[in-house]
């Protein structure tokens, strides 16, 4: 009977009751989208990094420390047999040397990094090394991403001269051709970085067999002098900044809540000041003052409720259509951020349950806020409608 | 069935106390059909209030069937009201999302009742009240005697023992008023209720059996009718 009353005092209020049931319905709309952008935004940063980088972990040269190039030619090694026996698409064995390039007659610093040809565990499009043989003929075919491509001023075709110093100390020179410029999803695989064939890079430095690294899919257990590091281990950085991010979203999702709060609770406060007299009706025709509250939170829940049903009512349409176009984010190309491509939502059952929840237990708490002066009110003034003025 | 026994109530504004009833005394038998009357602030609308559990007095006791009421807690008061008092407002006080039917029907609904048990009942006194074929309609599309006879059939559904009636006719056309005051004494014959109204209506004089005058906030005056009809 309370519900029926709370409903029907619900409907009675018309506007203010709409007003209040779509300020709830986009509150939780838009905390869904934004943690399911959030994880969307999350899943494809890890999955390019994981993609064309990272991928199941690393086994790194025992010191080798890609934040100190100047120590990295101090540390190679030979790939142990264990991790060599491992099939092309389950292994990516890279060399990391530093090198310099000379475009426009400009020093500048370059990341020579090696992969082999025929690997098929890391996503990068290097299909234009490939057609080159083993052994380097005329000039050494390189790959740069667009990123890289930009900031020196190389397209594909061009020649430009790269010096490296080879195992021995001795600095060679040779001219690259530039045989790609490509779009690699993750900018830090992209700016400042050169990308050969492994088995071309090796020569040039005369570290033939020898690796930086060698990228697995599943850790293959310990293997002598090399340290294994784990996803987690290499995106440490990049979870730090999702984090924040996540920190960030709830900041917002608090703004939001208070929108929604404060409105639910203006409108309680504005019904128990105007049906005053209609409360102590109530209480003369013996309705404890404790199922009076009761009424007044119910017609909270009812907004809750509803508010519940018409987000579903928005949602749906909305994010499938989001779902189809997606949020683009090339203006990421300039961060150290591992995504350059539209981004999706990605819905967690557990978050969109917990978000609803705790939006329809915020509504009914500031509903029912207001409406506890009404167990200390008198019901001759309420009668009268002076127990609040 | 309700006794007030040295009933004072006093009202603190400020550092002020302003006396709203002083000592009064009085019984109420069972099917009594009497009215309080005197000027605006004479305490009618308090002695009404303290004699249905509403408000408190400042010493004295209120008795309904032997309970005290002044030594009820708010929800054993609630209790009494909900069973065995109904109110009647002078300005109807319905419930405004309710149809009449409902308005009606809520008092039942209160006291557990299935409203498939009570629907005959109601549309019984909704009958009695004239109202069948407005039933359905919400109290804003009633006129006033119409609210004021929904009033009357939402106090008396619950079959209550006292009635409270404040200003019932006030604001009330004169043909109204008579059609209200008839029914509400049909209804005492009828039901067995006491009616117990607040006035300064003297019209209402020639309805009741028992008239009680306050001035002040004490009782001046305290007469029922004679076998003529005439007040003593």
């Amino acid at each position: 009977m309370l519900i029926q009353f709370a409903i029907k005092n619900f409907l009675r209020q018309g506007l203010r009751s709409i007003l209040n049931v779509l300020i709830t319905a986009i509150t939780i709309v838009t905390v869904i989208f934004n943690l399911s952008l959030l994880n969307g935004f999350q899943a494809r940063a890890t999955l390019n990094m994981v993609k064309t980088d990272v991928a199941g972990g690393h086994y790194r040269i025992a010191g080798f420390d890609l934040l100190s190039p100047t120590e990295w030619e101090d540390h190679t090694g030979l790939v142990p047999d264990s991790l060599k026996a491992l099939p092309e698409d389950q292994k990516a064995e890279t060399l990391i040397l530093q090198g310099q390039i000379f475009p426009n007659n400009r020093l500048y610093p370059v990341q020579m990094r090696g992969v082999g040809p025929g690997q098929e565990l890391l996503d990068l499009p290097l299909q234009g090394l490939k057609r080159f043989p083993e052994k380097i003929t005329d000039q050494i075919p390189v790959v740069i991403g667009t990123k890289m491509a930009e900031r020196t001023h190389l397209k594909q075709g061009d020649s430009v001269v790269l010096k490296w110093r080879d195992k021995f100390g001795a600095v060679d020179a040779r001219d690259i051709l530039v045989v790609d410029v490509v779009k690699l999803l993750n900018p830090r695989v992209d700016e400042g970085m050169v990308w050969l064939r492994l088995d071309h890079l090796q020569d040039m430095a005369r570290r033939e067999g020898e690796v930086s690294w060698v990228a697995v899919e599943l850790f293959q257990g310990p293997v002598p002098d090399m340290e294994f590091h784990s996803v987690d281990d290499l995106m440490k950085d990049l979870l730090i900044l999702l984090k924040n991010d996540r920190r960030n979203s709830i900041i917002l999702w608090i703004i939001l809540m208070f929108l929604a709060g404060i409105s639910v609770f203006n409108t309680q406060i504005l019904n128990v000041f105007k049906r005053q007299k209609e409360i102590g009706t109530l209480l003369a025709l013996g309705v404890e003052s404790k199922q009076v509250v009761r009424i007044f939170t119910w017609e909270g829940a009812v907004t809750a409720g509803i508010s519940v049903v018409v987000a579903g009512l928005i949602a749906v349409p909305l994010f499938m259509w989001f779902q189809t176009v997606g949020l683009d984010v090339s203006h990421l190309e300039e961060s150290t951020i591992p995504v350059r491509d539209a981004i999706f939502l990605e819905f967690n059952p557990f978050e969109i349950f917990y978000s609803i929840t705790v939006v329809v237990a915020l509504t009914i708490l500031v509903a029912w806020l207001p409406v506890r002066k009404i167990s200390h009110m008198d019901p001759t003034l309420a009668l009268r409608g002076k127990a609040i003025t | 069935m309700l006794e007030l026994k040295q009933v004072s109530k006093t009202y603190r504004v400020g550092n002020q106390d302003f006396p709203a009833l002083k000592n009064i005394s009085l019984t109420i038998e069972e099917n009594a059909f009497m009215s309080f009357v005197g000027p605006s602030g004479s305490g009618k609308t308090t002695l009404l209030n303290l004699m249905g559990g509403l408000d408190r007095p400042t010493s004295g006791q209120v008795l309904f069937d032997g309970a005290q009421l002044e030594s009820m807690n708010r929800s054993e008061l609630a209790q009494i009201r909900k069973q065995h008092i109904g109110f009647i407002f002078q300005s109807h006080n319905l419930l405004p999302v309710y149809s009449v039917y409902e308005n009606v029907l809520f008092p039942l609904l209160l006291n557990h009742l299935k409203e498939q048990d009570a629907r005959e009942r109601v549309m019984a006194l909704v009958e009695k009240v004239g109202l069948t074929e407005q039933a359905n309609k919400k109290p804003a599309e009633l006129s006033g005697g119409q609210c004021q006879r929904v009033a009357i059939a939402r106090a008396l559904i619950k079959r209550p023992k006292l009635v409270l009636a404040d200003e019932p006719t006030a604001n009330l056309d004169t043909e109204n008023s008579f059609r209200i005051l008839e029914l509400m004494q049909d209804l005492n014959e009828q039901y067995g209720a006491a009616f117990v109204f607040s006035t300064h209506d003297q019209r209402v004089t020639q309805f009741i059996n028992r008239e009680v005058r306050l001035e002040d906030g004490a009782v001046l005056w305290d007469k029922a009718k004679n076998g003529n009809g005439e007040l003593e």
